[in-house]
């Protein structure tokens, strides 16, 4: 059948360009494809399939139109002897997009595990990221509080008044704050450095056996009672709290120590129960002597009566008359301790008094081989006050009771001072032979002495006590075995403002 | 056994190809494309791609693959397998389709089936349109995640 050539021509060529140029155009997109996302395994796929129909395109369509070539220009026998050639590659080529086609499903499986694999990569990033976040967060948090448990500790530590000292397993001490320092007397360096053990504050070595046996056995102790003696030999009496720290995140055993200073609320009950003590032996002691004074004084007159009545018996009639007259002399100081009697009361100069009681006790023999130093508060006037008569019997007693402790031969200081709270302190020193502790609490009692049966009445310091008493005043005293005594009577200063009410007190 | 081995032959160790082979070759390449579009025209669908119009674009790129490859199947077997078919050309201008019993339909219907380029022409141009929307859908991700 003849037919037009020209449409079969036309569409073979132009589709055979077409083909080609198209090829080329997709290759060209598939590559930009992959150049976007090197990673993506099914683009790569796109660009291998855009190849090989770009291998298809140019094989079939170059022997398309090198077949109408030959063809039109009456070469069909060099056609014929090429074609078989063009339609093998041609072949192969098709072949090749349908292998390359193929791989899709295997590209698409290696793409999904590459997409999960980033997207767990992606997911374990972020979480880690959050972790990391949290972690850091956490961590600033803990730091912070961290931070602020160690400053609180610490502020605590250092700025506690109470003595915290923290010792080794061998009670070797590490650390202390400053009261520690002020407690004990040592330097850091003394402590720390030289490494001392704590045993070495106490003044009575079994107190710490006691107290180490106790915290071994127990693993803590409370509240123990001890006394610390400080470099300078001053004791201290002491409360220790303590207790192990076995120790965490690898920290060695340890212990801990509170150490409570107590000598000053220890003394003050002392003070306090010796108040107590001589204010009830004050009323005992005036009713006493009130009841004895009046027929010691109906005694005396009728013994005076019978002197002039009867001069026969005037020997034995003037004992009785010495005797009641010590008798009345005993019950006056009585009650001159009961502080039931009465006196006149008016300024008076300390330092005068002071000096005169000096003037008039150097003249007694006792006194010659003694040294007596005056050492009066200079300046302002010490003014109180007072009874001059009753103070200067007080400083008199004191004065002897030193000169009885120095046993004839010593030193005794007497010193005179203003305080910034307005007290006048007369202080009585001497280097002798000290008063015994266990008696400090009783020297003030009445008819109580150390001096030998008819030496001494053991009224003295207990009508003296009195007699301060009386002056709104206060004495005490510190003693030491074999190094001597030191008293010291605190009275207030004279004011102008506070005479009336002085005055009414007394 | 004696025999073989004291009176031996001539013995043909490669196989003739007679050159009918070449066109069965060629149209089992045919079919292999065809049978490869088809795989990919499912596995989109299978995989969901077809969601997105530069894969829908590709799968009719692929269908119109299918249906050149029968085109081609379907003319070579007339021309080159049963030899049904012959083209003698007259001019630039002329051509005569000469089938067996003069059949004019398989003149015609053969005369249709040499214009595939009218078929894998716009199968190509479907790839390339499917490629350049990837490529776009690619661009407008990348702005996205730039964003």
């Amino acid at each position: 059948m003849p037919t037009s050539f020209i449409p079969i021509l036309a569409v073979d060529v132009l589709g055979s360009v077409a083909m080609v140029v198209i090829a080329l155009l997709s290759l060209y997109k598939a590559r930009t494809l992959r150049e976007m996302d090197p990673d993506n395994a099914v683009f790569l796929y796109l660009l291998w399939i855009s190849v090989g129909f770009m291998i298809f395109a140019v094989s079939r369509s170059l022997g398309h139109i090198l077949r109408q070539f030959l063809i039109l220009s009456s070469n069909s026998d060099a056609w014929n002897a090429i074609s078989a050639y063009t339609g093998s590659v041609n072949t192969v080529s098709f072949m090749l997009v349908g292998l390359i086609t193929l791989f899709f499903n295997q590209s698409w499986n290696i793409n999904e595990k590459i997409h999960s694999g980033r997207k767990k990569l992606e997911d374990t990033h972020i979480k880690l990221m959050d972790l990391n976040q949290t972690l850091e967060q956490k961590v600033i948090e803990r730091t912070e509080r961290l931070t602020s448990s160690e400053h609180k500790c610490r502020r605590i530590f250092e700025q506690s008044l109470d003595t915290i000292i923290v010792t080794d397993s061998k009670f070797t001490v590490l650390e202390t704050n400053a009261a520690g320092i002020a407690l004990t007397g040592y330097s850091r360096d003394d402590m720390i450095i030289k490494k001392m053990t704590i045993n070495r504050f106490f003044a009575y070595p079994s107190e710490w056996e006691r107290i180490s046996e106790k915290i071994d056995s127990k693993e803590y102790i409370l509240n123990e009672e001890a006394e610390f003696l400080k470099p300078d030999n001053e004791s201290l009496l002491v409360l220790i709290t303590g207790g192990v720290d076995y120790g965490a995140f690898g920290c060695a055993k340890s212990y801990h120590f509170i150490i409570k200073n107590v000598s000053e609320k220890r003394q003050m009950e002392r003070q306090i129960a010796q108040a107590d003590k001589l204010a009830a032996l004050g009323e005992l002691s005036a009713g006493v002597a009130h009841e004895i004074n009046n027929p010691l004084g109906i005694i005396l007159g009728y013994t005076q009566l019978l002197l002039k009545m009867e001069p026969d018996h005037k020997d034995d009639l003037k004992i009785i008359e010495k005797h009641v007259q010590n008798c009345k002399t005993v019950v006056s100081d009585l009650l001159s301790f009961s502080r039931k009697g009465s006196s006149e009361m008016g300024i008076v100069d300390i330092n005068k008094v002071v000096d005169g009681v000096i003037k008039f006790l150097s003249n007694y023999p006792d006194f010659r081989n003694i040294e007596m130093t005056l050492n009066p508060h200079t300046g302002d006037r010490l003014n109180i006050l007072g009874n001059e008569q009753e103070l200067s019997q007080v400083i008199v007693n004191l004065v002897i009771n030193a000169c009885h402790a120095v046993e004839g031969k010593g030193k005794i200081d007497i010193a005179t001072q203003k305080t910034g709270q307005n007290k006048i302190l007369i202080m009585v020193k001497d280097d002798g032979k000290g008063i015994e502790k266990k008696n400090l609490s009783k020297i003030f009692d009445p008819f109580f002495t150390t001096k030998p049966v008819g030496q001494g009445t053991g009224l003295g310091l207990s009508v003296g006590y009195g007699i301060i008493k009386r002056h709104q005043g206060d004495i005490s005293v510190k003693s030491s075995e074999g190094k001597g005594s030191v008293f010291t009577i605190t009275l207030p200063s004279y004011r102008k403002e506070n005479l009336s009410t002085t005055r009414g007190q007394l | 056994m004696a025999g073989v081995v004291l009176f031996p032959s001539n013995v043909f160790a490669t196989q003739f190809h007679a050159s009918a082979e070449g066109i069965i070759t060629h149209q089992m390449g045919h079919l292999f494309f065809l049978f490869s579009m088809v795989v990919l025209i499912f596995t989109v669908t299978d995989k969901g791609l077809n969601v997105q119009k530069g894969w829908r674009l590709i799968q009719y790129s692929a269908f119109l693959f299918v249906l050149w490859n029968l085109d081609a199947v379907t003319a070579h077997f007339f021309d080159n397998q049963i030899h049904a078919v012959k083209i003698e050309t007259i001019s630039i201008w002329k051509m005569k389709i000469i089938t067996n019993d003069d059949s004019p339909f398989l003149a015609w219907f053969y005369y249709i089936l040499k214009l595939d380029h009218l078929l894998c022409v716009p199968a190509m141009l479907l790839l390339y349109k499917g490629l350049s929307n990837l490529v776009e859908n690619q661009r407008q991700i990348r702005l996205q995640k730039e964003r």
